[in-house]
């Protein structure tokens, strides 16, 4: 299986760290940042796969963020996983090309199926 | 026809007199409708008797007076003219008497040849004179003409020659004497040259007088009589008592002048009393002349006209009231109705209100409880994962077991949360036509097996009038979906469901999904819509299904209803409109925001 390189963004440190481990025992790479400016900053230097981006971060919104990414990258797949989105933030987040938005607590077998229906769209 | 009639009655039917329901109560504007009611009923139709009753007993009091005073009028009129007959009638004769006396001179008088000419004369000329007589001074009857034989009868020692000697003219009360016959006597007192007196006497005949009175009698309820100062009969009366008795009356004042009075007699009876003391201009006489009137029948034209006014005004009482009291209902009626309806619409308000509160705490909670349940998820599954990918600790199942135990109860939790969401949260709504025929087939298709292994028979019932409809195919399919999950969940293997639709009026449809299952108790149908209220074990279900059937019903413009019986089944009655309008239902659809 092809190694995908992940950005998880949440400000659950615990949450995001667990859930990378868990990506990285099945053959992923992750990353994980806190804070939504850093997500884009490693954004801008790094060869990203997909992006888990969580809603509430304590800089700026996972819209915005969302936002930010899109200016300059529009083709890096970007999944909202988030504890608090509202139907708004759905619509939102659709409009801007957000590959899906998933409420916590996300199923990791859910996650690899994604995965994988990215890794054969980019194949 | 009949259809419009008995719909006037049933408007007419007191709606009010029992409450519709207990849970409506503390909705209703007014408490006591009954109270209201009665209220109106005797307000309106006091208002109304008020100025008919005033205006007919003025009515009555004018009529009465006018009739009176005509009475009245009437009575004394007669009762002056018998006056002026009887006083005429006496007073006639005494002149009579007295220009005999002054015309011819003692010895002729007393000459029996010459007193029997002069009372032949005086007989031709007035009539009613029996007998003649001439009495000295002394009371011995000097001289006599007339029937009997009294010539030298001596009167000096009886009362009524002493009292005579006081007079110069007299006029007796009727009585009977030495003939036993009724009869007046009259006498004039004449001086000789010599200074003694005579006094020449007349016995009048009573029928002459008795026939003037009778001729002023109108009617056969008057009654004309003499009488004398202390009140004895004098001429026949017809009601008051025979002649020389004591009238049945009490004498009545004296007055000069013919008099009228308004007075009830011994038998209870009102009566008008016309009288007048009988004097001459000669002489005074002891007779008071009584006319009496019973007023009941003289008024009898005037009792009758009364009678059919009482009719007149009792008939249009009692319209007033059969009026008043239908106005009445009507109008307690339409106020009862619109109140129960804002009572309703209250109430229904209220636990829209309620479920919407219930729905944004829910929501509140599902989102706070997710980033723990998402952490517990995934620290959990990464145990799991060392467990299953690192395969050093693969050999002690007991954990491995456990941590599944925890990975399904986040599940589950997952799906609360979910499901808590889902209810509140605002769902785009997209219409389009769809064939409730294909809905509900699609919607049956999941269950087709399960009613073929349980032998539970499911008719479908489309009315043909049923047209497509404009709604939300998705969130239509979800609610029929819900209802028949829960209806197959409620029946025994071969009981029946039924799914119906039909035309509601002109702009509704509703679909009726009914089993004939277990029923649920009557408590229990107020809260089924609540969240988490749930009859099945602790596990089965998470009581938010029926919550969220409820919340898509009302998404899609429409109501959903209940009807169960504890062991008889349950009837669900979605209804909804054929066409929905999008913007409407963004508008409405405050659910859960």
């Amino acid at each position: 299986m092809k190694q995908y390189n992940l950005l998880i963004v949440d400000d659950e440190q615990r949450f995001a760290d667990m859930l990378a481990r868990r990506l990285n025992l099945r053959g992923c790479n992750c990353d994980v940042c806190y804070r939504g400016r850093e997500a884009v900053k490693i954004l801008k230097k790094k060869k990203i796969h997909l992006v888990l981006l969580d809603l509430h971060l304590p800089d700026i919104y996972g819209t915005e963020v969302l936002t930010r990414i899109r200016k300059y990258d529009e083709r890096t797949p970007v999944i909202i996983v988030t504890g608090h989105g509202t139907e708004k933030d759905r619509r939102e987040c659709m409009r801007q090309g957000a590959y899906a938005f998933m409420h916590k607590p996300v199923g990791i077998d859910e996650l690899m199926t994604i995965l994988a229906e990215i890794g054969e769209m980019s194949a | 026809m009949i259809g419009r009639f008995r719909k006037v009655l049933g408007s007419l039917r007191l709606q009010f007199y029992h409450r519709a329901s207990e849970h409506l109560n503390p909705y209703f504007t007014f408490t006591d409708y009954r109270k209201i009611w009665g209220i109106g009923i005797f307000l309106l139709a006091v208002t109304a008797l008020l100025p008919l009753m005033v205006v007919t007993i003025i009515y009555y009091q004018l009529i009465q007076k006018s009739v009176d005073s005509e009475l009245i009028l009437r009575t004394e009129r007669v009762a002056s003219n018998a006056r002026r007959a009887v006083t005429f009638f006496l007073e006639e004769r005494l002149n009579a008497l007295r220009f005999t006396v002054n015309e011819i001179d003692y010895d002729q008088l007393t000459n029996p040849n010459h007193l029997a000419e002069l009372l032949r004369n005086l007989k031709l000329g007035f009539g009613g004179l029996t007998d003649l007589s001439v009495i000295s001074h002394s009371g011995i009857q000097i001289a006599y003409a007339g029937p009997f034989k009294l010539e030298g009868k001596n009167y000096s020692k009886q009362a009524w020659f002493i009292e005579w000697q006081k007079y110069n003219f007299y006029v007796s009360d009727i009585f009977r004497g030495y003939r036993d016959l009724p009869h007046i006597i009259i006498a004039v007192k004449s001086f000789r040259p010599d200074g003694t007196h005579f006094i020449l006497r007349a016995t009048l005949e009573t029928e002459r007088l008795i026939q003037t009175l009778s001729s002023y009698e109108t009617g056969e309820h008057a009654d004309i009589f003499l009488t004398n100062r202390s009140g004895t009969i004098q001429t026949p009366s017809k009601y008051y008592g025979d002649i020389f008795e004591k009238m049945a009356l009490p004498v009545p004042d004296f007055s000069s002048r013919t008099e009228t009075i308004m007075a009830i007699d011994d038998q209870r009876l009102s009566i008008i009393t016309g009288y007048a003391f009988i004097s001459t201009q000669i002489a005074d006489t002891p007779f008071i002349l009584m006319v009496i009137k019973q007023k009941a029948k003289m008024i009898g034209v005037w009792l009758e006209l009364r009678s059919k006014i009482n009719w007149f005004v009792g008939f249009a009482i009692m319209i007033i009231i059969i009026v008043v009291a239908i106005t009445c209902t009507y109008m307690v009626n339409k106020l009862y109705l619109a109140d129960k309806a804002k009572a309703e619409a209250m109430a229904a308000m209220e636990q829209s209100c309620q479920l919407a509160s219930i729905g944004q705490l829910a929501a509140g909670v599902a989102h706070e409880i997710n980033n723990p349940l998402a952490l517990i998820n995934e620290t959990a599954g990464y145990v799991k994962d060392l467990f299953v990918i690192k395969k050093q600790y693969s050999k002690d199942d007991e954990l491995l077991e456990n941590i599944d135990y925890i990975l399904e109860a986040v599940e589950r939790c997952g799906t609360i949360t979910g499901q808590l969401l889902g209810f509140a949260r605002k769902f785009d709504v997209k219409i389009q036509r769809v064939n409730l025929n294909e809905v509900i087939s699609d919607v049956l298709v999941f269950h087709n097996k399960e009613a073929e292994y349980r032998n539970v028979s499911v008719v479908v019932d489309i009315s043909k009038d049923v047209p497509e409809i404009d709604t939300d195919r998705g969130k239509l399919q979800q609610v029929l979906l819900n209802l028949v999950n829960n209806a197959f969940q409620a029946v025994d293997d071969g009981c029946n469901l039924a799914i119906n639709a039909a035309l509601e009026g002109r702009d509704k449809v509703s679909i009726t999904i009914s089993d004939n299952g277990c029923g649920m108790p009557e408590e229990n149908l107020s809260k089924i819509f609540e969240p988490f209220f749930t009859t099945k074990e602790r596990g089965q279900g998470t009581g938010l299904g029926l919550t969220i059937t409820y919340g898509l019903v009302k998404k899609l413009n429409g109501n959903i209803s209940v009807i169960s019986k504890e062991m008889e089944g349950t009837t669900f009655i979605i209804t909804l409109p054929i066409r929905m309008h999008e913007e409407l239902s963004k508008n409405e659809n405050s659910f859960g925001r």
